[in-house]
């Protein structure tokens, strides 16, 4: 199987210094300012727990419940792992910020061609053998990345070494994701949503998968109802004909 | 006598004009000055009023059309014969209204066409597109006799009637087929949301919901409609076809009410029945408005007997149907989003303003083609104006 990339956030290791804020909205050429929620030009921010820092972005789902969502296929999981989103064929409908369990997506409200604004792991620096910028700006080793299966090892290395909750976030949320988060504090008290852990598009594949048993059954039970009508209205037919020969 | 000169203030038109300058005004902040201005939508809350009003609410109650067009059509029930083309123009009239609704929805609606040459099997969204699309075609060539009629050349005339009857049977069976797919998804857009979306209204079984609660709302818009044409606009029907009907609704919603709580019990989620928040609420002023009262309006005489009050209990069902409709897209989904969304009075403009083009257009369809039989035609509303009464 191809192998995809990651990113592992250790929370125990942020210091809250917002570099990789900054480098995200650098390499994507926003202004500067920091904003202290997801916005259209903020794609990651780092949420401030008491003493903890939590960095949000996308989680890049293995199974993403947004490409599944999306009726023109504009956001995908691409074969390295990000979820890409293709602005070109977005017609605006929104149903990726409905399905998202993570709450990611953002919407360009304020303008006259608005469009979905969310991280892509910087798939094409990527793609070209380069970190994510966020990965590449953290100056403490917080944000990692690399390939999905080593990273989850070294998670569970990490973790079994002590000193962390016992639990790789995101790796069975939502039924999988390539950002994990491991924690010495307890996720649901730094803000995470625990999501199904199923894949959540399976959901709408098995109401989808009814679809051809429903035009085929639905289909020859119709066309055999209007049968019988259609008959019933022909044998009256013939019977009031013969009473009106044999009078 | 010909009258020209300004027309006359009614307290209808006034009304009328009043929504038109509000939605007109909803129209340009949507178009002109964007989404944060013309809604109170935002990324927690992205499907607010449109959404749940414009489309679900609006695909929901157009299903009369496809009902009534299979039970005369295909099951052969031919006391509904001269419901027919009342049905169909409001189903036909209904869709028109949701794609229109879709265009402020959509952030770019110049690319509504995307779907068709953009493909996405996995979605749920994509199947609608698609049914709303191809059923609209199928509302249209159900509707186009009435229009065909009135053409004055005999021989285009003929020959389009002729060929709309060959396929008649075919088109209906093809339309039953669709709304009966488009009608289940739209419940299906909200499987995806399992974990946000409150247990009250999550379910898996949401598409078969949408279908069953679908068809008695579309039922009583339909009696709605065909009592405000005898009312109003001066149609000769039997009044007894309403009760005709709304015999068909009160069991339709009975197993609707079945389906329901099996549902909920199955799913252990009867506790949230009883706990004091504003979903539980919103919950039984649904129930209350779409199941109960209707039943037991309907298991009267009295009720079932009366024509005026038949559109009443149908008025109902349909405030209990939009209840519904808005509480799976807007209530339950409030707690998950963290922020409590209403929606901004442009938001209810420009529904309204779609909404009256809906009432006036089928108004104007009755008084003008072979809708209903007509009683011989009383010039009164040309000259003083009954304005929007429907």
């Amino acid at each position: 199987m191809q192998r995809t990339r990651a990113i592992l956030v250790d929370i125990t290791k942020c210091v809250g210094c917002r570099s990789c804020e900054q480098a995200c909205k650098e390499s994507h050429g926003f202004p500067k300012d920091t904003e202290y929620k997801l916005s259209p030009t903020a794609l990651t921010v780092i949420e401030d727990h008491g003493d903890k820092f939590v960095r949000r972005m996308c989680m890049h789902c293995q199974d993403p419940a947004c490409a599944s969502a999306c009726l023109v296929g504009a956001l995908k999981k691409s074969v390295l792992g990000p979820v890409t989103y293709e602005a070109s064929k977005c017609i605006g409908c929104r149903y990726c910020l409905v399905a998202c369990p993570f709450n990611v997506p953002r919407y360009e409200w304020s303008k006259l061609a608005p469009f979905v604004k969310k991280c892509d792991m910087c798939a094409e620096r990527q793609a070209n053998g380069g970190l994510p910028a966020c990965v590449e700006a953290c100056p403490t080793g917080a944000s990692i990345s690399g390939w999905r299966d080593d990273l989850l090892d070294e998670a569970e290395r990490r973790i079994l070494g002590g000193g962390y909750v016992k639990h790789i976030y995101g790796s069975e949320e939502g039924g999988g994701t390539s950002v994990f988060f491991i924690s010495d504090v307890p996720f649901e008290k730094l803000g995470f949503v625990t999501p199904p852990t199923q894949p959540l598009p399976v959901l709408t594949a098995n109401a989808l998968g009814d679809v051809p048993t429903v035009v085929m059954v639905g289909g020859a039970l119709l066309s055999g109802l209007y049968w019988i009508t259609q008959r019933r209205e022909k044998v009256l037919l013939a019977e009031a004909q013969e009473k009106t020969a044999n009078k | 006598m010909l009258r020209i000169g300004f027309p006359k203030f009614t307290l209808w038109r006034t009304i009328v004009a009043a929504i038109f300058a509000a939605g007109l005004y909803a129209t340009y902040a949507r178009f002109f000055l964007g989404f944060s201005e013309a809604t109170n939508l935002s990324d927690p809350q992205p499907w607010g009023l449109w959404v749940g009003l414009g489309t679900l609410c609006g695909v929901g109650l157009s299903a009369g059309g496809f009902a009534i067009a299979a039970a005369v059509y295909l099951l052969g029930f031919e006391r509904y014969r001269p419901v027919v083309r009342v049905a169909v123009l409001v189903s036909f009239l209904g869709y028109l209204s949701v794609i229109a609704g879709m265009m402020y929805e959509l952030g770019l609606p110049w690319r509504i066409w995307h779907p068709i040459v953009m493909w996405n099997r996995h979605s749920v969204l994509f199947e609608v597109s698609w049914c709303v699309m191809l059923y609209t075609t199928v509302l249209a060539l159900e509707f186009s006799p009435l229009l065909v009629e009135k053409i004055p050349w005999v021989g285009v005339r003929s020959w389009y009637l002729r060929w709309q009857h060959e396929i008649l049977i075919g088109v209906v069976l093809i339309g039953v087929v669709l709304s009966s797919l488009h009608q289940s998804f739209l419940g299906g857009l909200y499987l995806i949301t399992k974990g946000k979306l409150d247990p009250l209204w999550y379910s898996p079984y949401l598409t078969t919901m949408f279908y069953l609660s679908a068809i008695p709302a579309g039922l009583a818009v339909t009696v709605m409609a065909l009592y405000l044409c005898v009312r109003s606009l001066n149609a000769r029907i039997d009044l007894g076809i309403l009760a005709e009907v709304s015999r068909v609704i009160a069991p339709l919603l009975a197993l609707y009410a079945i389906f329901r709580a099996v549902d909920l019990s199955t799913r252990n989620a009867l506790p949230y029945l009883f706990r004091w928040r504003e979903e539980t609420f919103c919950f039984w002023l649904e129930i209350g408005l779409l199941i109960v009262a209707p039943l037991i309006l309907l298991s009267m005489e009295k009720v079932r007997n009366n024509p005026q009050y038949l559109y009443w209990t149908c008025s109902l069902v349909v405030a209990g149907f939009m209840a519904n409709r808005l509480n799976v897209s807007i209530t339950g989904l409030q707690a998950s989003a963290g922020i409590y969304y209403v929606p901004k009075w442009t938001e209810f403009a420009s529904s309204l303003m779609v909404l009256t083009m809906v009432i006036l257009a089928f108004r104007y369809a009755v008084i003008y083609l072979d809708v209903v039989p007509k009683n011989t035609p009383q010039r009164r509303w040309m000259t003083q104006g009954a304005a929007a009464e429907a």
